[in-house]
C-alpha cells in the first residue's frame, strides 16, 4: 500500500503550458467571436444563427459561449468498432491512446509489382485494405488513393465498395458530395445491421475538410450536415499551410485551424449533440523554394503535437499527421521522415495518425511506406508504453540470485518476460555481418517489398455478410444511373 | 519411431526437463536401449529446436530451457552409455582467453555443446596460453573453444594457437573462436578452425568439424 504516489505510466511529453494553452484557446474563442468565418451554405448559416450564431451575409460569427457549449457536448472518449466484431480491430478512442492509418486522395501509386510510379486505381483499393488488415500496429484504413479509372464523380464511393470487404478495421471515409455520403452510408449500415445498430456500434468515420483560411466550403457543410444527421462519427479537418493559406508561425496556424474546425463542431453538435467529433489536420509548411505542402518537414509534427495538446485541453480526440514523406521513394529520406513523424505523433497520444504512406508530398501512396511505418509505430509504440517500476521490475531479488559475473538468462523472470519486454522487428535486421552477407545482403528496401508481397498473396480478411455485398452492387448500380449522363 | 520417442523429443523442444528426465526413465524400463533413448529422442528434439532458433521462432531463453531439458534426460543415460561403451559425439575443451574475465558467453556455449550431445569440459576464465597446453594434454578433446569479449584480449586466441602449434599439439584438436569482437575473417587470420557468432552457432559449428552435423 502506498500514499501519494505518482505513477507515470509511459513516456511524458508535453510542449504547451497551462498558461500557454488558455491563451490559445481564447485566441482561438476570439477569432470566432470578432472575425468568423465565411460559411457557403444557406441551411448551415440559418442552423448556426438558431443556435445563437451571428450571422452577417455569409460571415458566421460565433459568441464563445457556444463554442465552449458545444466543446463540452463532444465526447472526449467513445469506441470505433471493427464491422466484424473482431475486438482487436476496434479502436477506443480516449487520453494517452494513439493510433495510426493511411491517408486518402494521392493521386498517384507505387505499383506493388513493377515499383513503377503509376495512377492510381480500383484495383488498388483491396490491396491497400489487406495491407491494412494484416499489419498489426496499423489501426484504421483509408485508400491511399484516388480511384481515376471510374467515372469522376464516383472514386470515393468505388473506394470504401473496395476497402469495406477488404478489411475489418474502421474506416475513415471521405466522398466528394452527400450522394457519395449517403451510398457509403447505406453500405455500413447494411453490414451494421440498421441504422440504430450503426449508432451504437459504428464501423466508420465520415471525413470532411474545410478551406483555409476561414471558408466553410458547401460541400465540406453539405457532408458534415448529413453525417450529423445519420450520427457518423465525424472528422473535420483543414489543411493550412503556414506562410501560404495559415500565419507562418506555429500558434497563428494552429490558432486558425482550430477556428474551422470548431466552426465545424458548433454546426455538428447544434444538430445531433454528443456527435463523436474530430479536429484536426495536415498542418504544415510551404516550402518557400517549392511551394509544395512538406509532409516530411519538421514543422508538420512539432505544429501536430501543439494542436493535439490544444484539441486535448479543449476535451476532443485529434486527426494527427505522421509516417508521410516528401521523398519520391523508398529511401533513407522517407525512412527519416516518417519515422520522425510516427514517434512524435505517438508522444503526443494524437488520437488517429493518418497520412502514413504518403510519398512525393501526398501525391503518391505507398505500400511499402505503410509497411516500413509499421515497424517503426511498433518501434515508437514500445518506447512509449514506458518503463514499470514496481518490487518486481526492480529485480533486487533476481540480482542478488545472480551474482557477480553471473547471467540471467536462465532466470525465471527473463524466461517470463522476454517476449513482452522487449520489442521484435519484422523487418529490421539485428544479424551478425556473416548470417547477413549468407542470407543475400537485403537490404531494409527488399526486406519490406517480400513482406508486402508476401502479406498480399496470403492475409484473408474476414468477409462482409452476403447482403451486404448486394447492397455494394446495389449502391454502386445506382450510382453509375445518376451520372451516367455526366461527361 | 517409438511414440516414447515423440514425447521425448517435444518435452525437449518444450523446455520440460521434469517431463524429459521421467520420460527418459519410462523409456528405459520399457526395454529401450540408452542409445536409442539419445539418438531417437533428445536429440532429435535438439535438433528442432536447432532448426527453429535459425528460423528466428525460438529465442535464446527458450534454446536454454531446451539444453537444460535434454541434460536431466542425459544425467540418468550418461552413466549407462559409459557402460555399454557408447562414445559421445565428441569431447569440446572451453575457456575464456588470458586476461580476459567475461565468463557468461563461453558457459553459453558449453550448455549447448551439452545440449547437442558433446562431453564438455570447462577450464575458466583468463586462461593463459600455457594452461591451454596443459589442459588439451590432460584432457584431449577433439575441440578446444576460445572466448574473448574484448579487442584487447582478443590477439591471446593467436597467442594460444602459436602456443599449441609449438607444443606439437594442433593437429590433435579443432580450434574454434567466438567473441563479441571476434570474427571469421579474425578467425581465419589466427588459423582458428572455425568462428561461431552466437551459441548455437558455436555447437553447430562443433558438430560440423566432428562429423555430427
Amino acid at each position: 500500500m502506498r500514499t501519494n504516489y505518482v505513477i507515470n505510466s509511459g513516456v511524458r511529453f508535453s510542449m504547451f503550458s497551462q498558461d500557454q494553452l488558455e491563451e490559445m484557446f481564447w485566441g482561438v474563442l476570439h477569432l470566432l467571436e470578432y472575425t468568423g468565418l465565411d460559411v457557403m451554405h444557406d441551411e448551415a448559416r440559418e442552423i448556426l444563427k438558431g443556435a445563437g450564431a451571428w450571422v452577417e451575409g455569409k460571415r458566421v460569427r460565433l459568441p464563445s459561449y457556444l463554442v465552449k457549449k458545444s466543446l463540452q457536448m463532444a465526447p472526449r472518449s467513445f469506441t470505433l468498432f471493427a464491422r466484424d466484431g473482431n475486438p482487436k480491430h476496434n479502436i477506443k478512442i480516449g487520453p494517452g491512446r494513439a493510433h495510426f492509418g493511411p491517408g486518402p486522395t494521392c493521386t498517384h501509386f507505387i505499383d506493388p509489382e513493377t515499383m513503377e510510379r503509376r495512377p492510381y486505381t480500383k484495383a488498388d483499393v483491396p490491396l491497400v485494405a489487406k495491407m491494412v488488415d494484416a499489419l498489426p500496429n496499423i489501426d484504421f484504413c483509408e485508400s491511399l488513393g484516388t480511384v481515376g479509372d471510374v467515372h469522376y464523380d464516383l472514386g470515393a464511393l468505388y473506394e470504401f465498395a473496395g476497402m469495406f470487404p477488404n478489411t475489418s478495421k474502421p474506416i475513415v471515409a471521405w466522398s466528394y458530395d452527400k450522394f457519395d455520403s449517403a451510398g457509403i452510408h447505406e453500405i455500413a449500415v447494411a453490414e451494421a445491421g440498421g441504422q440504430e445498430a450503426f449508432e451504437h456500434r459504428p464501423n466508420y468515420v465520415h471525413y470532411c475538410e474545410p478551406l483555409s483560411p476561414l471558408v466553410s466550403t458547401f460541400e465540406a457543410i453539405d457532408k458534415l450536415i448529413f453525417a450529423a444527421r445519420h450520427r457518423i462519427p465525424l472528422i473535420f479537418t483543414p489543411c493550412p499551410i503556414a506562410g501560404g493559406t495559415a500565419p507562418i508561425t506555429g500558434a497563428g496556424i494552429i490558432t486558425q485551424g482550430a477556428a474551422e474546425s470548431w466552426m465545424g463542431l458548433t454546426l455538428a453538435q447544434a444538430l445531433q449533440p454528443g456527435l463523436p467529433f474530430f479536429m484536426g489536420g495536415v498542418y504544415s509548411v510551404m516550402d518557400m523554394n517549392t511551394m509544395i505542402l512538406a509532409y516530411g518537414a519538421p514543422e508538420l509534427p512539432l505544429f501536430m503535437a501543439g494542436l493535439t495538446e490544444l484539441a486535448h485541453y479543449a476535451g476532443l480526440p485529434l486527426w494527427q499527421t505522421g509516417g508521410c514523406t516528401d521523398s519520391k521513394t523508398f529511401d533513407g529520406q522517407a525512412m527519416i521522415e516518417g519515422s520522425m513523424s510516427v514517434f512524435f505523433s505517438a508522444l503526443t497520444g494524437g488520437d488517429l495518425c493518418h497520412d502514413v504512406g504518403y510519398t512525393e508530398s501526398a501525391m503518391t501512396g505507398s505500400l511499402f511506406q505503410l509497411c516500413a511505418m509499421d515497424e517503426a509505430i511498433g518501434y515508437a509504440r514500445r518506447i512509449t508504453r514506458g518503463i514499470e517500476v514496481t518490487d518486481e521490475t526492480l529485480a533486487v531479488d533476481v540480482i542478488k540470485a545472480v551474482g557477480p559475473n553471473g547471467h540471467y538468462l536462465k532466470q525465471p523472470q527473463t524466461r517470463k518476460l522476454f517476449k513482452t519486454e522487449f520489442w521484435y522487428p519484422n523487418l529490421i535486421d539485428r544479424q551478425d555481418f556473416e548470417s547477413w552477407d549468407m542470407s543475400g545482403r537485403l537490404t531494409m528496401k527488399d526486406r519490406t517489398i517480400a513482406r508486402v508481397r508476401d502479406i498480399l498473396a496470403t492475409h484473408r480478411p474476414s468477409a462482409v455478410k452476403p447482403e451486404t455485398h448486394k447492397v455494394i452492387e446495389k449502391v454502386l448500380e445506382e450510382a453509375e444511373d445518376r451520372v451516367k449522363d455526366k461527361k | 519411431m517409438s511414440r516414447i520417442f515423440e514425447r521425448i523429443s517435444t518435452a525437449v523442444l518444450e523446455g520440460d526437463d521434469e517431463e524429459s528426465a521421467s520420460l527418459v526413465h519410462k523409456a528405459l524400463d520399457k526395454g529401450e536401449t540408452a542409445a536409442d533413448i539419445l539418438n531417437e529422442g533428445l536429440l532429435v528434439g535438439m535438433s528442432e529446436v536447432g532448426v527453429r532458433f535459425k528460423a528466428g521462432d525460438m529465442f535464446v531463453p527458450e534454446v536454454l530451457m531446451s539444453a537444460d531439458a535434454m541434460q536431466a534426460g542425459m544425467r540418468i543415460l550418461r552413466p549407462l552409455l559409459v557402460a555399454g561403451g557408447v562414445k559421445l559425439i565428441g569431447k569440446v575443451m572451453l575457456g575464456t582467453v588470458e586476461g580476459d574475465l567475461h565468463d557468461i558467453g563461453k558457459n553459453l556455449v558449453g550448455m549447448m555443446c551439452e545440449g547437442v550431445g558433446f562431453e564438455v569440459i570447462d577450464i575458466g576464465f583468463d586462461v593463459s596460453p600455457a594452461d591451454f597446453v596443459a589442459a588439451v594434454k590432460e584432457h584431449q578433446p577433439d575441440i578446444v573453444g576460445m572466448s574473448a569479449m574484448l579487442t584487447t584480449t582478443m590477439r591471446a586466441m593467436g597467442h594460444t594457437i602459436k602456443a599449441l602449434t609449438e607444443a606439437g599439439l594442433r593437429d590433435k584438436v579443432k580450434v574454434i573462436v567466438g567473441g563479441a569482437p571476434v570474427d571469421a575473417a579474425f578467425a581465419k587470420k589466427i588459423e582458428a578452425d572455425g568462428y561461431g557468432s552466437n551459441a548455437p552457432a558455436g555447437s553447430d559449428l562443433a558438430k560440423e568439424l566432428v562429423g555430427a552435423a
